[in-house]
């Protein structure tokens, strides 16, 4: 056998190595994360307090309070969705907690029914 | 060294690297564990004016056979044959996604805004109805709490919170009052366990020598920062 062909030889086998090793991860991992679940930790599950905060008749910003200190140093991420148009920001709890004020991008206008979502990443 | 001795070699070779692409996808699939603490709120606001999502009115005793549902205010009253009470309802099924019947209701807050503030600082207390009523045809003598004073007991209420000017009393200036805290009642409106007929609110004591009255602004008067308002925090079981 030549060297040339010896060197194609040896890419092929390489390859075909590498083709069955990543069908063999990919079947671990997808029995893995089927066969357990976990509880995602959070800093809090009492009750916050949730104000908008208006401007001529839009809301702004979101007072969001009743934090306690365990979501001290958390990110707050706020969504209002007025059921037209919906607008995020995002702000770092205080150390001790208590209550974050969250800007949002654009001021949605107040309709019958808001929805807010909140969420604390961290910390 | 042989050919053959060689291929095998090289086709081993080519096998452990395959299997090292393996054991770095693997290590690249592993989950990093973050805290993730999800709510929903749903706002509900009495505007624009005309809004079928809210119902507010007041029942009055002095002319107990009018109905009030389009004045632009609330009153709550205590005195000698002039009590009042307010009736509101908030639509829950206004809110957009639906509050699924499985939500945990985390807090639920009534809030009002307070116009005119009494002189003496006023327990006021707010039962679930527990009979249908409208608006714009609901009367003293009509009530579906009936014309009895102090009725229903105070014991009975599923909030409160008070107003007045002196010192101390929990709401002193005019802006939306707090405490209004209405948890356990959406709660059970939301998993079907009660039927949401709204609230009455009246003064804990009805029937004062000195008529006592606070002030709050109604649906009808269209100004949205003084709107009612009920704000319902929930987090959804998966």
């Amino acid at each position: 056998m030549s060297t040339l062909r010896r060197i194609v030889v040896v890419i092929l086998i390489t390859a075909a190595g590498a083709v069955v090793g990543a069908a063999a991860s990919l079947n671990f991992a997808s029995g893995s994360l089927g066969a357990a679940t976990t509880a995602t930790p959070r800093c809090t599950t009492a009750g916050l307090s949730v104000l908008q905060n208006l401007t001529a008749g839009t809301v702004a910003s979101v007072t969001v309070g009743a934090l306690p200190a365990a979501c001290g140093g958390a990110t707050l991420q706020v969504t209002v969705n007025n059921g037209v148009t919906n607008s995020s920001g995002s702000a770092a709890v205080p150390g001790g907690g208590g209550s974050v004020t969250v800007t949002l991008a654009v001021a949605q206008a107040v309709t019958a029914a808001e929805q807010t979502d909140l969420v604390l990443v961290g910390p | 060294m042989s050919r053959q001795l060689l291929r095998a070699l090289t086709a081993a070779a080519g096998i452990l690297l395959g299997v090292g692409v393996v054991t770095g996808s693997a290590a690249n699939l592993s989950l990093t564990s973050q805290n993730f603490t999800p709510y929903r709120t749903c706002t509900i606001t009495a505007t624009p004016a005309t809004t079928t999502a809210v119902s507010d009115t007041t029942a009055r005793q002095g002319t107990p056979t009018t109905n009030f549902g389009a004045l632009t205010t609330l009153t709550v009253s205590s005195g000698n044959a002039v009590n009042q009470r307010v009736y509101l309802r908030f639509d829950l099924t206004v809110c957009s996604p639906a509050i699924p019947a499985s939500a945990i209701v985390r807090l639920a807050t009534l809030r009002l805004y307070m116009s005119a503030v009494p002189a003496a600082c006023r327990t006021l207390n707010l039962f679930p109805v527990t009979a249908a009523w409208v608006e714009t045809t609901l009367t003293w003598n009509n009530q579906p709490f009936g014309t009895t004073l102090n009725n229903p007991p105070t014991g009975s209420r599923t909030g409160t919170f008070n107003v007045g000017t002196p010192v101390g009393c929990q709401n002193q200036a005019a802006g939306y009052v707090a405490g209004g805290t209405v948890t356990a009642d959406i709660a059970n409106f939301v998993a079907g366990t009660a039927t949401n007929f709204g609230w009455m609110i009246r003064d804990d004591t009805e029937g004062s020598a000195t008529t006592r009255t606070a002030t709050f602004t109604a649906k009808e008067l269209g100004t949205v920062a003084q709107e009612p308002q009920l704000v319902i925090t929930y987090v959804r079981v998966p």
